[in-house]
């Protein structure tokens, strides 16, 4: 056997049980629901070609509308929240002799260790209208607080709240590309006079600005695909109140094992892949302009 | 690679040979490694039992699994503990591998039925004396499916008034004569609230507690859901419109935030902090089974149990209203040993066996009659209320449609959206029924398309 095939076969064999796992786990998978979206798929019994009908019932599924509606309302809120909070706290906790650093920074992190359920667990008793901690730090400065979790303004508003509160690893990444930024270019900002804020803005934004992206396309599939935390918070009444906290997934879910609609439940999927694929790709489309890689 | 010259070391060599070794040995440990085995030594017949009861349902159904295993020589049930098991029911059934008996609810029950994903126990069961004649008049409704008997049923659940008896009293109404008709229930809520300033303190009674059965309110006004010979959805009739209009005035008299702000006082279902149990709620809509918590979480707890109340010219006191629901029993599409299966769940059915487990479980009884000691000693002191209304002919269950997932969400939303005071019911229900008939067409369109293409392959392949 000549040295290159040889090294060629090793190399397959090395990355095969990947490839075997991407086709077994990813590719055929995601062909068979490419299939099922174009039948009506109940699971039960044999699939029934149906063509683009699934799809064509997206269009007019007000149920559809407003999960999809919410959810770009909690992408729309809960990202550019969450991007910022993480650059705000990623340079306080980048701060020169700040004390007690690593507890800091340990306190940002470990939320998002907690496990989604337990940590949605206690959320439930954090956000309770009557009992609930928030409210009652709240009272303390004279705020009537509200019903969270079921009044319908509330709802939406309390999931961003929860995003924020997991934020701990895009401030970590933050944090070490922060620590990447040259001390020189700092010191010539100095030199020529420039404040902090404008030191921020002109140099710490757009060194950090790779990672700003990664965190915003991190977090945009991650507010697609949203599905825990309103699941358990909203066990009682599924969706929140007038569905107001009902996501595309939730949606999605349902559909597929409670509805027992795979076939429109696996068109839901794929429209949701588009989405997320295109969203993605204006991201990059802008990042052209707004993102500064450097060189070397 | 090695630095010599390209040349493998024979470190280079052992460590790939180690490699390999324990590549094969995963493998092969994979490949031809122990399986969860369905053979027992003693030569006897596995069966799996998918149920989904935990705790101390599931250990009093473990117990009658063994004592069933101590009664033969030729059978071994195994019961596993599964939770989601309509989802993971479908799943087995659908890849080919289900269990030999499963547990599911019996709402359940139409959407398996009608993709043949269950056994009919027509024939199966007639050796046994299990038909659905044997079950009370209204529990006997879940059995059945488009004329085929397709669930046994093990425990019955119904649903009735609970009451505080104490709050009564200290309210100035008689502990012993709940209310009976709509009219007279709202003038006992009236006087059961409770309000602190803005709050309210106690209620008599809120739709929304527990909230598992969004869909029932219409029924106590005469309405019904579904048109079972049409497959038609009557979410908006006259009579579930009054219903609903019912839900909306209690927000509307006791106001929307003050209501919600309340829900948001009640504890866990099963715990000390449940509504009624808690004496935040003077009643509630429940099974027979609240009656466990109560005797586990407040045993002193002095409490009644009533048909829940009916529209003035529906009141009959010999024929109560009352929702059917209970678990049922079914051997799935694909079981091994369907006869087998059969006499595990024909044993489950003797009077004894259905009246230990329903006991444990408090529930009633779903047999045609029960023993003088069942009801005497059960832990349930409203018992007999329940039993009334099993065996009543207007007790209903949930529409028997393989839709009816799709339906009750609708009615879920409904009720939220009336409860909110989003609009007028009229106009709420409308749009639930219309979206209700979309999903019952759609499906029976597919039906009929199934059908079709089944017809004719069979005419092709003649």
């Amino acid at each position: 056997m000549k040295g290159g095939l040889r090294r060629e076969l090793i190399g397959l064999a090395w990355v095969g049980p990947w490839i075997i796992g991407f086709l077994a786990f990813m590719l055929v998978p995601a062909l068979m629901s490419l299939r099922s979206s174009l039948s009506d798929d109940p699971l039960l019994q044999a699939p029934l070609w149906v063509g683009m009908d699934n799809y064509a019932r997206l269009l007019t599924d007000e149920v559809f509308h407003k999960a999809l509606l919410n959810t770009f309302i909690y992408a729309g809120a809960a990202i550019p929240l969450s991007v910022l909070l993480a650059v705000v706290l990623a340079s306080l906790l980048n701060t020169r002799g700040l004390r007690w650093k690593r507890f800091f920074e340990a306190a940002v992190f470990v939320p998002t260790l907690a496990p989604l359920v337990a940590s949605s667990m206690v959320w439930m008793w954090v956000l309770n209208g009557r009992y609930g901690l928030l409210n009652a730090a709240l009272s303390v400065v004279g705020i009537d607080g509200p019903n969270w979790l079921l009044e319908k303004g509330w709802a939406m508003a309390a999931l961003v709240l929860i995003a924020l509160w997991g934020v701990g690893q895009a401030v970590i990444l933050c944090v070490a590309a922060l620590k990447e930024v040259p001390e020189q270019l700092y010191e010539a900002a100095d030199l020529d006079g420039m404040g902090p804020v404008r030191a921020f803005i002109h140099i710490t934004l757009p060194m950090i600005s790779p990672v700003v992206l990664f965190n915003t396309i991190a977090m945009l599939i991650g507010a697609f695909q949203v599905f825990v935390v309103p699941f358990v918070l909203f066990q009682k009444d599924k969706g929140g109140p007038d569905k107001s906290a009902y996501f595309y997934t939730s949606y999605l879910y349902d559909n597929a094992f409670v509805f027992g609609q795979m076939g429109y439940a696996s068109a839901m999927a794929w429209v949701q892949m588009l989405i997320i694929l295109a969203l993605t790709g204006l991201l990059f489309l802008a990042s052209r302009r707004l993102v500064f890689y450097r060189a070397g | 690679m090695s630095e010599n010259g390209g040349k493998p070391r024979a470190a280079d060599l052992s460590r790939r040979a180690a490699l390999g070794v324990f590549a094969a040995a995963g493998i092969g440990y994979a490949c031809f490694g122990p399986r969860a085995g369905r053979e027992r030594t003693d030569g006897r017949l596995v069966l799996d039992y998918w149920e989904k009861w935990t705790g101390i349902e599931g250990k009093a159904m473990q117990k009658i699994v063994r004592e069933f295993n101590d009664s033969q020589d030729r059978l071994y049930v195994r019961y596993f503990a599964t939770a989601g098991i309509d989802e993971k029911a479908q799943i087995a059934i659908a890849g080919g591998a289900p269990p030999d008996v499963v547990g599911l609810w019996n709402y359940s029950v139409p959407a398996f039925a009608a993709a043949d994903a269950i056994l009919p126990l027509d024939d199966l069961g007639r050796p046994y004396g299990v038909r659905p004649e044997m079950y009370a008049a209204g529990v006997r409704q879940v059995t059945t499916y488009k004329g085929r008997m397709l669930a046994a049923v093990n425990t019955g659940g119904v649903l009735a008034l609970y009451y505080n008896k104490a709050q009564f009293r200290e309210a100035g109404l008689n502990p012993e004569r709940p209310p009976r008709t709509i009219p007279e229930f709202d003038a006992a809520a009236k006087t059961l609230l409770v309000r602190k300033g803005d709050r309210i303190e106690r209620m008599g009674f809120h739709h929304r507690e527990p909230g598992w059965w969004s869909f029932v309110w219409g029924n106590h006004f005469g309405g019904s859901l579904y048109d079972e010979g049409a497959n038609r959805s009557t979410a908006d009739s006259p009579e579930n419109i009054a219903g609903y209009d019912w839900v909306q005035s209690f927000p509307r008299e006791y106001g929307l935030g003050a209501v919600n702000e309340f829900r948001s006082s009640f504890g866990n279902y099963d715990s000390p902090l449940n509504a009624f149990i808690s004496g935040r709620l003077s009643m509630v809509v429940q099974g027979p089974w609240l009656a466990n918590m109560i005797n586990l979480h407040r045993p002193d707890l002095e409490y009644g149990v009533a048909p829940f109340p009916v529209a003035e010219s529906l009141y009959e006191p010999d024929r109560p209203i009352g929702l059917i629901d209970t678990d049922v029993l079914v051997i799935p599409r694909g079981a091994l040993h369907p006869e087998a299966s059969m006499e595990f769940i024909a044993y489950t059915q003797q009077q004894r066996v259905v009246e230990e487990l329903s006991t444990v479980h408090c529930k009633g009884s779903p047999l045609a009659a029960s023993s003088e000691a069942f009801v005497r000693d059960h832990p349930n002191r409203g018992i007999a209320v329940f039993e009334a209304i099993a065996r009543s002919p207007r007790a209903f269950r949930v529409p028997p449609t393989p839709c009816w997932a799709q339906m009750k969400d609708e009615m879920d939303r409904a009720l939220d959206r009336v409860w909110n005071l989003q609009g007028a019911p009229e106009a709420i229900l409308k749009r639930s029924r219309e979206r209700s008939q979309a999903a019952l067409d759609l499906y029976a369109a597919n039906a009929a398309r199934r059908a079709g293409a089944g017809a004719n392959a069979l005419e092709a392949s003649a």
